[in-house]
């Protein structure tokens, strides 16, 4: 998941209730990129042109829907559901959600929630801080940077593909840079290859 | 460069007052083709002088002030012709002046610290600025017509259903590779490429940077979130 912005949906027929909790979470100090939805099967449009991390649901709009929403729910296994509740609801459709918020929940609690989900998937991006690169890191680093493939690096390395994708995966987190040109110019910088490498 | 105390603008301002505010606002106008030059006219008066949607001009800039998206307002079919004018223009700021003047800042900046780092940076920025040109064509030449397309034959009631190479989930990956090479520069700059001799240059390529990140953000957003929606519901009503 990525942490520099976050994007939530939510499907709430109330516009008091949408535009208070849209304010609320515009004033966690994340970033958050907010959809509204009309109904359940917005959830599928939206997210084909951005991955949803959260979707926020007044139960009332599942209720009869259980086999949809959970169609929905199977069609996107990372976005983490919640349900919105202000009114009583049979425990089994609560059951349907990963988390809910209470609508007399307080905004610390509700802030919370949202830490705790972030945070569990992601804890290397909550540490971006510590930019130090451990020493396998370095050196899948050196050899991406002079042009090894996955492949390449993990036969070097006698590691998995799926390992060197991982590692890839944190440098990018440490460091905050994402393409491959931009870590060659990381490297020369920080000295972790002399420029005469890369230009071999 | 960035709004503070987010006014939330509505069409009966003066819009001498929102530029004094947030002067963002100017690079506002010119993408829709407004004059500079705004007397004590109001936000509604200028629009309607240079038929511009006063609606669709107030929504974005209240993004331009800080707000997000779900709380501007809602659209129709009947935006999307402003919205495109909107994004065409801003096509031509990125591609005529914004990006060529951070690279003019990077070639200046390599005369003062030929250093192998600011000669990769400056690789980097032209290969970055020309897949940059070829979305802002892709855009030009086949999405934005192919909107117009869909919209003609939404009001003439006709079906469309022709072919054509326009891929949402492509136009949204693009996007953020633009924006996350963007970022690779700005954190380059900011904290590793050693400084010689550079420090005004350096503030001002950096400055520059996050000036078209600023207007690139709201950009995707207005694509993404507000025309690929409504594109969505065109194509549904059509085919």
């Amino acid at each position: 998941m990525n942490t520099d912005s976050l994007n939530i949906a939510i499907l709430e027929p109330s516009e008091i209730i949408f535009q208070g909790l849209s304010n609320l979470l515009l004033k966690s100090g994340k970033h958050f990129q907010i959809y509204r939805l009309d109904n359940l099967s917005g959830i599928s449009s939206t997210a084909q042109f951005k991955p949803l991390d959260f979707v926020i649901i007044n139960p009332g709009q599942i209720q009869n829907k259980n086999k949809e929403f959970i169609a929905v729910k199977k069609s996107l296994p990372d976005t983490n559901w919640i349900g919105l509740v202000y009114t009583f609801y049979d425990q089994q459709l609560l059951s349907l959600f990963d988390k809910t918020i209470h609508i007399t929940d307080s905004l610390e609690s509700i802030n919370d929630l949202f830490h705790k989900l972030i945070n569990s998937e992601n804890q290397i991006g909550q540490n971006s801080e510590q930019e130090n690169l451990s020493d396998r890191e370095l050196e899948v680093l050196k050899l991406l940077v002079t042009g090894c493939s996955n492949k390449e690096i993990a036969d070097k390395l006698f590691i998995s593909i799926h390992t060197v994708v991982s590692h890839r995966k944190n440098i990018s987190l440490k460091t905050g840079i994402k393409s491959q040109a931009g870590l060659t110019i990381y490297a020369i910088s920080n000295k972790i290859i002399q420029i005469e490498d890369y230009q071999n | 460069m960035y709004q503070t105390n987010r006014k939330y603008i509505t069409p009966d301002m003066k819009m001498s007052d929102l530029i004094l505010d947030n002067p963002s606002i100017l690079l506002l106008m010119e993408h829709f083709g407004l004059d500079l030059i705004v007397h004590e006219k109001t936000v509604i008066q200028l629009c309607d002088q240079n038929k511009i949607n006063s609606k669709v001009f107030t929504a974005f800039a209240n993004m331009y002030n800080g707000f997000s998206l779900s709380e501007v307002d809602t659209f129709t079919k009947n935006d999307i012709a402003d919205i495109i004018l909107y994004l065409r223009n801003s096509h031509n700021y990125y591609e005529n002046e914004k990006y060529p003047e951070i690279r003019n800042y990077i070639q200046e900046l390599y005369l003062k610290n030929s250093s192998a780092e600011i000669k990769l940076i400056d690789k980097f920025f032209d290969e970055y600025f020309e897949e940059v040109k070829e979305h802002l064509s892709y855009e030009n030449r086949i999405a934005f017509p192919y909107f117009n397309e869909l919209l003609h034959f939404s009001d003439s009631g006709k079906s469309g259903g022709g072919k054509h190479d326009f891929s949402v989930r492509d136009y949204s990956e693009h996007h953020t590779d633009i924006e996350s090479k963007l970022n690779d520069l700005k954190e380059l700059l900011l904290k590793h490429v050693p400084i010689q001799n550079d420090k005004t240059l350096r503030r001002k390529i950096i400055v520059s940077l996050f000036e078209l990140e600023y207007d690139l953000t709201i950009h995707s957003a207005i694509e993404e979130t507000i025309l690929m929606p409504l594109i969505g519901n065109l194509e549904k009503n059509i085919n």
